[in-house]
């Protein structure tokens, strides 16, 4: 069932044209134009002959404005329940309904932040990392959610004993976002 | 024996239940397919809502009195339900005061049970769940002392004696209601003498020993209403769901009537086979109900003119092969007893909308194929899966054409060559190796392979041709054999084997040189376990079918929950997934471009084995993997490659889909950039007729064709809008 992403590419356009980070997050559209502003690369202060340019190093695309995630009506009653539902102990349930809200909205980062806190209480601290690094790929553009998925991770990682790399992550959920 | 009967020991077959809708303000789905999806539970357009089962539509809005539901986490009650759905979806959810509601499932489709081989299939239900209607029938027909009686009734059987020898034919039966139900539970059926003397003497140590409800309601779960192939039809609650999809509860009084006729012979009144037989028994049983004062005159005759409204596909016309899939996900925890006995519930992932997609667009692609190809010597086959590659869920599963065959089920058992389905593995262990991106300039000449048996390996482009330097997008995009070779020759057979069994191919391949080329065995199945790792980022999730395991009870005796595991970075997955969209959008995939919504982004690779044995597509958009195998049962050649045979299938599935974009996130240390597809060289809007966008590590440095000044700081403004006008001329090319 498709989600609630009805996206169509003139929003695209739209939104490249109001230099919104949506345009940068997903690829092109078959035979546009690369999304996201081209700002000048590195190219060489001393002029480079028309016929032979250096080899120049690609540009990165302007740093991408921040998206920041947030749950849409139906995964948030869901999230509600599934915490409800672990703070009664009932972890299984817990990611019952979270899987739910996933099934929603599967790209979300926060739900997946969600799910990998309910496999930590339920003792799953592989599974509780694995997820913390999937929302960390879903969320490249805001830097609160890839903060709460490090320290997911940081959790994790001391509830197996992993002080010196849970320290690692730990910093870098403080660096993304201080408390 | 009153002991035997006492504990009800029918065996009770797990039942399995499709993926439930989940419904939510924003949710893509049409007034049309929401009312499908009403009437694929059987729910029934009506004026008044006056029992569960019923919807009704007021303009734009659904009034639906939900039946009570079980699902694997919780129980719901019945419920009315007001949604308001548009054309983009739906607006709103409210329940019966009014309030909004965020979330809400609809019942889960019964798709099935898993019954024993000797094949008695039923769903018990209790007093409550029977139509009072049905043993009023069930006694003016079949035995009208049932009430009064001590298990047999001598003078009925006189009676029928005195009718049958005067008629030269059985017209009446002798026996009672508790005389059937012991047959039909503790003897087999050979007619003889002394066989009808245990009957009757077992039916009045029956009717002794336990209440007249007690023998109607086992009456009503035990005797047998149809077959369907291997399956026996056992019991009321399950005919009700065989021949009218719906529960018992639901029926009005002339599908009740129509139950009750085929009672006397379900072969011989077999509704699907035999309407016009059974309408004229079906009419007799409301005349005898009218005429023993259950129902009015009125109310018979206007159920005598209705029709016989039986499903045309058997209810849970079943899904062999995805409920294969079930069956073995759960005989490795279980014995073949509980399943087929224990009365289990089974919560699957099946999409019976997806199923139905695949399995119609398998059918139509082939019967095509098959008219183009007029002297094959045998029809083709095929077999498609779907997942949602986040969850790992399994959708829908196409074992082959015959799609209610219980038989061959070529999704999970046949083990194909995968072709050059195998490509992407390749390229993403030369991403992986740091020696490679997208523009990497390849070689696409003659590769000579001295073997260890000392022949020699010498592979051919499809084409007979060699491309000579090609940037890698292009060889992955147009699937060339020398240059892949050539790559995966310099990142070595052992990474490209273990990159393979890294994303979930169970048994290591052969590393032989030919593996480059697809010289590695596959089910579909297992096909999309390996590019469900693509699909998602680079994480594998263990595909699955079935969700939870309830007991009859409503205990959770096993879940099945969602997991994760990252098999490769997300940054190189991205790159080739980057790489697999222009597959779709130059290479072997274009011609799917034509049948699939022209804003759908979709990434993908085709396969074909050597002399046309197999011809596979697999691709994935943002919310569903497609992977769909065509070929013959035999291994014979089929003259097609993947583009030609499978592409269309997998189109058809994709487009039916209502599926979203492939929008994955670029992650942070990648940048994207305009190369010349040709050569590979890095280009400016304008330098070049052919240019694509790939992407790349941040640190990489492209060689820039000579002449071609790159961009330097233009107007942000001028730019996009130069950007936004590329773009729609490639919307409209």
């Amino acid at each position: 069932m498709s989600g609630m992403r009805t996206r169509t590419r003139l929003s695209v356009v739209i939104t490249a044209a109001s230099l919104s980070a949506c345009a940068l997050r997903g690829p092109l559209p078959p035979g546009a134009p690369p999304a996201g502003p081209l700002p000048s690369g590195t190219a060489q202060p001393g002029s480079p002959t028309p016929e032979q340019p250096p080899p120049a190093a690609p540009e990165r695309p302007a740093a991408p404005a921040p998206r920041q995630f947030h749950l849409g009506p139906a995964a948030s009653a869901l999230v509600t329940q599934a915490h409800t539902q672990a703070g009664g102990g009932d972890y299984g349930q817990a990611a019952a309904t979270l899987e739910r809200a996933l099934r929603i909205e599967p790209d979300n980062p926060l739900l997946w932040i969600e799910l990998g806190r309910v496999q930590l209480s339920g003792n799953n601290a592989a599974q509780a990392d694995a997820m913390g690094h999937k929302a960390l790929a879903l969320a490249t553009t805001d830097a609160g959610a890839q903060s709460a998925a490090w320290r997911l991770i940081a959790d994790s990682l001391r509830s197996r004993g992993r002080n010196p790399e849970a320290a690692e992550a730990d910093g870098r959920a403080g660096s993304l976002a201080p408390r | 024996m009153t002991r035997q009967f006492e504990g009800r020991r029918w065996t009770l077959p797990a039942q399995v239940f499709a993926a439930p809708l989940e419904l939510y303000t924003g949710l893509a789905l049409s007034p049309t397919q929401l009312e499908q999806e009403l009437q694929r539970l059987h729910y029934r357009r009506a004026e008044q809502l006056d029992r569960p089962g019923t919807y009704r539509l007021q303009g734009a809005r659904f009034d639906v009195a939900l039946r009570p539901a079980r699902f694997a986490d919780e129980t719901r009650n019945a419920a009315l339900l007001s949604i308001v759905a548009g054309p983009q979806g739906l607006e709103s959810l409210r329940d019966s005061a009014g309030l909004e509601v965020p979330v809400l499932r609809l019942e889960p489709l019964l798709i099935g049970s898993i019954f024993p081989i000797h094949g008695e299939d039923r769903i018990i239900v209790t007093p409550q769940e029977v139509p009072s209607l049905l043993p009023a029938a069930l006694k003016a027909v079949e035995d009208r002392k049932f009430d009064s009686h001590h298990g047999v009734d001598p003078v009925g059987m006189l009676r029928a004696l005195w009718v049958n020898v005067r008629a030269r034919q059985i017209e009446q039966g002798a026996s009672t209601l508790t005389q059937q139900l012991v047959r039909s539970y503790f003897l087999n059926s050979r007619q003889t003498l002394s066989r009808k003397v245990r009957e009757a003497i077992m039916a009045v140590a029956l009717d002794a020993h336990f209440t007249k409800a007690d023998l109607m309601n086992a009456y009503i779960n035990e005797i047998f209403l149809g077959q369907d192939g291997d399956r026996a039809i056992h019991g009321f609650g399950l005919a009700s769901q065989f021949y009218f999809g719906k529960p018992l509860a639901e029926l009005d009084l002339s599908e009740v009537a129509l139950l009750v006729a085929v009672v006397r012979g379900p072969s011989y009144y077999d509704p699907r086979r035999h309407p016009e037989r059974v309408r004229l028994r079906r009419d007799l049983v409301l005349k005898v109900m009218a005429d023993q004062g259950i129902v009015t005159a009125r109310e018979a005759s206007a159920a005598a003119h209705q029709p016989l409204g039986v499903s045309g596909r058997p209810a849970g016309a079943y899904y062999p092969a995805y409920l294969d899939f079930v069956r073995r996900t759960l005989r490795r925890d279980y014995h073949d007893q509980d399943l087929t006995e224990a009365g289990l519930r089974i919560y699957t992932s099946l999409e019976p909308r997806a199923q139905e997609q695949a399995e119609q667009a398998l059918e139509h692609e082939l019967t095509r194929l098959d008219r183009l190809h007029k002297h094959a010597p045998a029809p083709l086959e095929g077999a498609v899966v779907v997942t949602s590659p986040q969850s790992g869920d399994v959708i829908a599963i196409v074992g082959g054409r015959n799609v209610g065959y219980d038989g061959f089920d070529r999704a999970l058992d046949a083990h194909r060559s995968m072709g050059s389905l195998v490509k992407p593995f390749i390229y993403l262990t030369a991403l992986e190796s740091g020696h490679y991106n997208a523009a990497t300039v390849v070689q696409d000449a003659p590769v000579d392979v001295k073997l260890v048996n000392g022949k020699h390996w010498r592979p051919e482009n499809f084409t007979h041709q060699t491309y000579g330097p090609v940037p890698v997008v292009r060889a992955l995009a147009e699937s060339l054999n020398l240059a892949t070779v050539s790559v995966g020759l310099d990142v070595g057979l052992p990474k490209v084997a273990q990159t393979l069994q890294r994303l979930g191919l169970p048994q290591p391949p052969a590393q032989v040189p030919a593996m480059l080329l697809g010289a590695v065995e596959a089910t579909p199945l297992e096909a999309a376990q390996l590019f469900n790792g693509l699909a998602n980022g680079g994480f594998r999730n263990p595909l699955r079918a079935v969700r939870a395991l309830i007991s009859t009870d409503g205990k959770p005796l096993k879940a099945f929950p969602l997991e994760v595991t990252q098999v490769a970075s997300p940054e190189v997955v991205y790159q080739l997934d980057r790489m697999l969209v222009q597959v779709m959008d130059r290479g072997t995939g274009r011609s799917a471009r034509a049948l699939l919504p022209a804003s759908l982004l979709v990434a993908g690779k085709s396969g074909t084995s050597s002399d046309y044995r197999d011809s596979w597509f697999a691709g994935f958009s943002g919310s569903h993997l497609v992977v769909v195998w065509v070929g013959y049962d035999d291994n014979e050649p089929t003259g097609l490659t993947g583009s030609a045979g499978a592409l269309p299938v997998w189109a058809h599935v994709m487009a039916g889909l209502g599926t979203n974009s492939w929008e994955a996130p670029m992650p942070d240390n990648l940048a994207e950039v305009r190369i010349e597809y040709p050569t590979g060289l890095r280009v400016a809007p304008g330098c070049s007729d052919d240019i694509v966008a790939v992407a790349v590590p941040a640190e990489a440095v492209l060689p820039a064709k000579p002449g071609c000044s790159l961009p330097d700081n233009a107007n942000p403004l001028t730019t996009i809008l130069d950007r936004a006008q590329q773009w729609l001329r490639g919307l409209v090319h």
